[in-house]
């Protein structure tokens, strides 16, 4: 009876190769161009990100007086920061000539800084550096500022959401699977957390222990994550508990499984699909906060920089030296984008309710 | 049952574009519907009855599906080729269709009444009052108890068998020609269900309406039904009236799915028949017959085409190569 | 039906199970608790290599009856002896070994399987669970050895164990469920309308393959289904429930032939037949009413409501289960002397 079985199966039913659940999401993945597109584009920015101090990029941290707000270019650095200086000075000429007397000291000076400028660059090697973004305020090159700006807001993307979903994921499992009461307290303190005025937290824990350098990122951690994972616990905690009642649940409770087989085999394996569409579509969130904090003055301090923060330095700027606000923030805005899209592809690449489940 | 043909369906064919292949949910359905018959369609999930009722009234999701072919004659038209706007005006109207889950068919936020005299009153003309006097005349009959305080009750506070009730009574508030009854028991204890059957027996009888009614069981098709088809694979396989099929299946599946009901009058001895294997995955079938897998009597040339439909004689047809010359 | 030899063991035995799930109180503060009466006093035996049918309508409690017997709900009253051990006494870890005796196959062949789980992992998993217990003595080798032979037993090809459930059509998924439960060879099978959400022609491929598996492994049943044909093929006994109690408990045969509670005698008659001949000419006992829900306290017979045969002892004290002739019992004043 088995073989008769087994040979009426192969006809019509042939199933083609072993498929599992993942590789079902990716071939559907796939199909979405956008999406494709964002997993392409985020690669590329980790990528950029993380080998960021082996590419043959300048120093984002080193100050160059002589090249100070040049304009994005594909010329020697050396040249455009004389033709700015000449530019200068024919502004300052045509006033003159317009009738602003007043200024002819300032022509002395704009000529005297042209002459050193240019005996200067001469003896200096690195009149040769080529910046193809411009520079800041300060000569550094927006290029590698915005890369290492990267670095630093996707790295705060990323840990913030590997706390949250960490912190997330076990508060909302346990509280999803126990139900009852403890359910009901633990999700009571969500709600209050959720009622917590949270920007204003993160600001007053920042203002407190503002110091130098890399004490202030760990401190934006901190305050990031002490929010972010309310979501995620509800999340997982409303999938664990619609899943616990499922039968293959009974079934394994019938069989005298573990609470924690239960918790680590059954439920959450299902519940993963949620997590990750929450994770990527957080990652994006979390940069937005910091640099709704940076542009506060709250975020990273210089020397470091963040998109958040970059983005502040160049608003601040944004009418004379453009560039500066233009670069960092389109980066910004790619990748958010480009996570964005990842994420509904993946919330539809991994959706249990599709058609094309059987 | 009378001799006039309300319905005619012709080479029927409902396709389905999805990632994995065209899925001929139906692919060449034809039947014919008499005045005041009820006809059943029987078959197992896959077999494509409930697309086949969806496409009368050309209710298909497009996309992914569409009506690749045929003609479903009714009132002088073809529905498949009707406008949306002139098809609405048949729906709920002429043809009217019950579905299995009530609760899903009912807007949970809106009284009976609303619901009820909304179809009345678009379908009929008659005004706000006249529509709802008919709808609880409509609802006793259904068996509905003190219908003219329940109308204005909304649907959660029916149980099961009362909202299809409720469902069967709106359908046919508007006397259609045809009831389109699909699986309207499936989700219903025993004892409602013969409630239930009973109810659209009667009605139907009453105002002359014909019915199409969809079912996996054959005890219900036994009861209810004055002629039935047999559908495998999108296809019909068998058609008669219902006593000749019964007593006389001539299709090896119709034969199988007969003998491997089990029945509460007769002891099925110490084993149950079974048809050996699966129900065929539907997706890209090849031009053969969908059925020779399982076939005790299969020949060389069910490999290759698919059978004609041949007419054996008393309104009974077969498509079986057993019947018919291979050409 | 070869199923007898081991002469007159009982293998379950249960006595007045009760199952009242409490759904919160009527009012803020105070007030009366509320209680679903899931099962109001259930009680029966099964003799190894036996089959009782439990059958009844939504509401009546028969899987509610399953899941109390397995220790998946905690009865509020009553007695479970498997083999003579009381299992709604026992602690968690003697509960768990009695419990390998006893396994259940569920309805939903699409929910009773973890859809992350290969095949061969989820027939493996209850002795994998087991064995880490330390109440299971097997090897690796011996467990995948196990599986392939199950699944073979059942009728799916071995090859197919790493697969997902999704590529199992529901048939096929509901034999993955059956080897599942006979993984720890069991005496006792639960099945909870093990057979209710397939296609006719497999529906009967699987009615086989529980007798064949019955015959080969000597196996004991419990099966629960609202089809009244498919529970006369199957079961040498049946139990109709109707609200939380047993109506009426006969042989198979018995049963049908000559039903003695109303309520039987009126779900037989509203059970369809496949023959248009009988069906055409059939007297049917139509009840009024509809099947009414299990959260209200009641005094006096449950089924007063829609009987067409009701007396008035019937309103004021609910009638007991008692033999009305030679194996066939039922909980009716009409039969009670």
């Amino acid at each position: 009876m088995a073989n008769e079985n087994n040979r009426a199966v192969n006809e019509f039913n042939q199933q083609v190769k072993p498929v599992s659940l993942w590789a079902d999401a990716w071939k559907r993945l796939q199909k979405n161009r956008m999406a494709l597109a964002g997993l392409w584009i985020t690669v590329l920015f980790a990528i950029v990100g993380i080998a960021a101090p082996v590419l043959p990029i300048a120093d984002y941290q080193k100050v160059e007086t002589d090249f100070i707000n040049l304009p994005p270019s594909l010329k020697p650095a050396g040249e455009v920061a004389l033709s700015e200086a000449s530019l200068n000075i024919d502004r300052i000429q045509s006033r003159i000539v317009e009738g602003r007397n007043d200024l002819l000291p300032a022509l002395e000076q704009a000529k005297a800084s042209y002459d050193k400028l240019k005996s200067d660059l001469s003896v200096k090697s690195t009149a040769n550096n080529v910046y193809i973004f411009g520079t800041d305020y300060l000569g550094r090159d927006m290029l590698s500022r915005t890369i290492y700006g990267g670095r630093i807001s996707m790295l705060i993307g990323l840990i913030g959401t590997i706390t949250a979903v960490l912190i997330g994921v076990i508060y909302g499992a346990v509280s999803g699977y126990l139900g009852g009461r403890i359910d009901n307290l633990m999700m009571r303190i969500v709600d209050i957390m959720y009622g917590l005025p949270y920007m204003l937290i993160v600001i007053i824990l920042m203002a407190m222990f503002m110091k130098e350098g890399s004490s202030s990122i760990f401190i934006l951690f901190i305050a990031i994550a002490l929010v972010s994972w309310l979501t995620q616990a509800r999340v997982v905690r409303g999938q664990i508990m619609s899943l616990k009642n499922s039968e293959f649940v009974e079934a394994a409770r019938s069989m005298g499984a573990s609470t924690a087989r239960i918790i680590f085999r059954h439920l959450l394996p299902n519940t993963l699909g949620v997590i990750i569409i929450f994770a990527t579509l957080s990652i994006p969130s979390f940069i937005m906060n910091e640099s709704f904090l940076s542009f506060l003055g709250l975020g990273v301090s210089a020397p470091l920089a963040s998109w958040g923060s970059l983005v502040k330095e160049g608003a601040d700027r944004m009418e004379s030296f453009p560039w500066q606000l233009l670069v960092p923030a389109t980066a910004m805005t790619v990748f958010l984008f480009a996570m964005n899209f990842l994420g509904d592809g993946l919330r539809d690449a991994l959706d249990p309710q599709s058609k094309n489940r059987a | 049952m009378t001799e006039e043909v309300i319905l005619q369906v012709k080479d029927l064919k409902t396709y389905f574009h999805t990632d994995e292949g065209i899925v001929k949910a139906v692919d060449g359905v034809s039947f014919d519907l008499h005045k005041g018959e009820t006809l059943g369609i029987v078959g197992e999930s896959g077999s494509g009855k409930s697309v086949t009722n969806l496409s009368i009234i050309n209710m298909i999701p497009n996309p992914p599906g569409r009506i690749a072919g045929g003609e479903v004659l009714f009132g002088g038209q073809d529905l498949v080729k009707l406008p949306i706007g002139e098809l609405r005006k048949i729906r709920g109207n002429k043809i009217s269709m019950i579905f299995q889950d009530p609760m899903t068919s009912l807007n949970p936020f809106l009284r009976i009444s609303t619901q009820m005299i909304e179809t009345i009153v678009l379908h009929q003309g008659l005004d706000k009052k006249a529509a709802k006097a008919k709808a609880i005349e409509m609802l006793k009959l259904a068996g509905i108890p003190a219908p003219e305080k329940r109308i204005d009750q909304y649907p959660h506070q029916f149980s099961g068998g009362m909202r299809q009730r409720v469902m069967i009574a709106m359908s046919l508030s508007c006397n259609p020609e045809i009831l389109i009854a699909d699986e309207p028991t499936s989700a219903l204890d025993v004892t409602i269900q013969a409630q239930i059957l009973d109810i659209i027996r009667d009605l139907t009888a009453r105002l002359g309406t014909a019915v199409i009614l969809i079912t996996h069981s054959l005890g219900v098709v036994a009861g209810m039904c004055d002629t039935l088809c047999v559908m495998y694979a999108g296809r019909i396989v068998e058609r008669g009236e219902t006593a000749e099929v019964f007593g006389e299946p001539k299709h090896p599946y119709t034969q199988g799915l007969i003998k491997s009901v089990p029945r509460l009058d007769k002891a099925s001895g110490d084993r149950l028949f079974s048809i050996r294997g699966q129900p065929p995955n539907v997706i890209d079938l090849p031009d053969c017959c969908p059925f020779y897998p399982r076939c005790d009597k299969a020949m060389d040339v069910c490999k290759r085409k698919y059978p004609a439909t041949k007419d054996t004689g008393n309104r009974h047809a077969v498509a079986c190569w057993l019947y018919t010359e291979a050409k | 039906m070869a199923n007898n030899m081991g002469g007159n063991d009982t293998l379950l035995d249960v006595q007045d199970l009760k199952m009242h799930f409490p759904m919160g109180r009527k009012g803020l503060i105070g007030g009366k608790h509320q209680y679903v009466y899931a099962v109001d006093g259930v009680s029966f035996t099964i003799k190894k290599g036996e089959t009782l049918g439990l059958v009844g309508e939504s509401g009546c409690g028969k899987s509610t009856t399953a899941r109390a017997i397995a220790q998946l709900y905690k009865p509020t009253s009553g007695v479970v002896n498997l083999n003579g051990r009381d299992l709604t006494k026992l602690k968690a870890k003697e509960l768990h070994a009695a419990r390998k005796g006893m396994q259940m196959v569920f309805q939903d062949p699409y929910a009773s399987l973890n859809p992350r789980m290969t095949s061969g992992d989820i027939i493996a998993e209850p002795m994998k669970i087991y064995s880490r217990k330390g109440l299971l003595a097997i090897s690796k080798k011996e467990m995948d050895e196990r599986v392939e032979q199950l699944m073979e037993r059942v009728g799916l090809s071995r090859f197919f164990r790493n697969r997902y459930p999704h590529e199992f059509s529901g048939g096929q998924r509901q034999r993955i469920g059956i080897a599942r439960a006979l993984a720890l060879r069991p005496e006792l099978m639960l099945c909870d309308e093990a057979v209710s959400a397939l296609d006719v022609s497999i529906q009967a491929q699987i009615l086989n393959l529980f007798k064949d598996l019955q015959d080969e492994f000597g196996l004991t049943y419990l099966f629960i289904a609202h089809d009244l044909a498919v529970i006369q093929y199957i079961s040498t006994r049946v139990a109709v429930m109707y609200l939380g109690i047993i109506a009426e408990i006969s042989g198979s045969a018995d049963l049908y032939k000559k039903p003695l509670h109303p309520y039987t005698q009126a779900l037989l008659s509203a059970a369809p037949i496949p023959d248009p001949g009988i069906e055409k000419d059939r007297k049917r006992i139509i009840l009024t009413g509809d099947v009414p829900s299990p959260d209200k306290e009641r005094v006096g017979c449950y089924f007063y409501d829609r009987c067409w045969k009701r007396m008035d002892k019937c309103k004021e004290s609910r009638p007991q289960l008692k033999e009305a002739e030679p194996g066939h019992e039922v909980a009716c004043f009409l039969y009670h002397d």
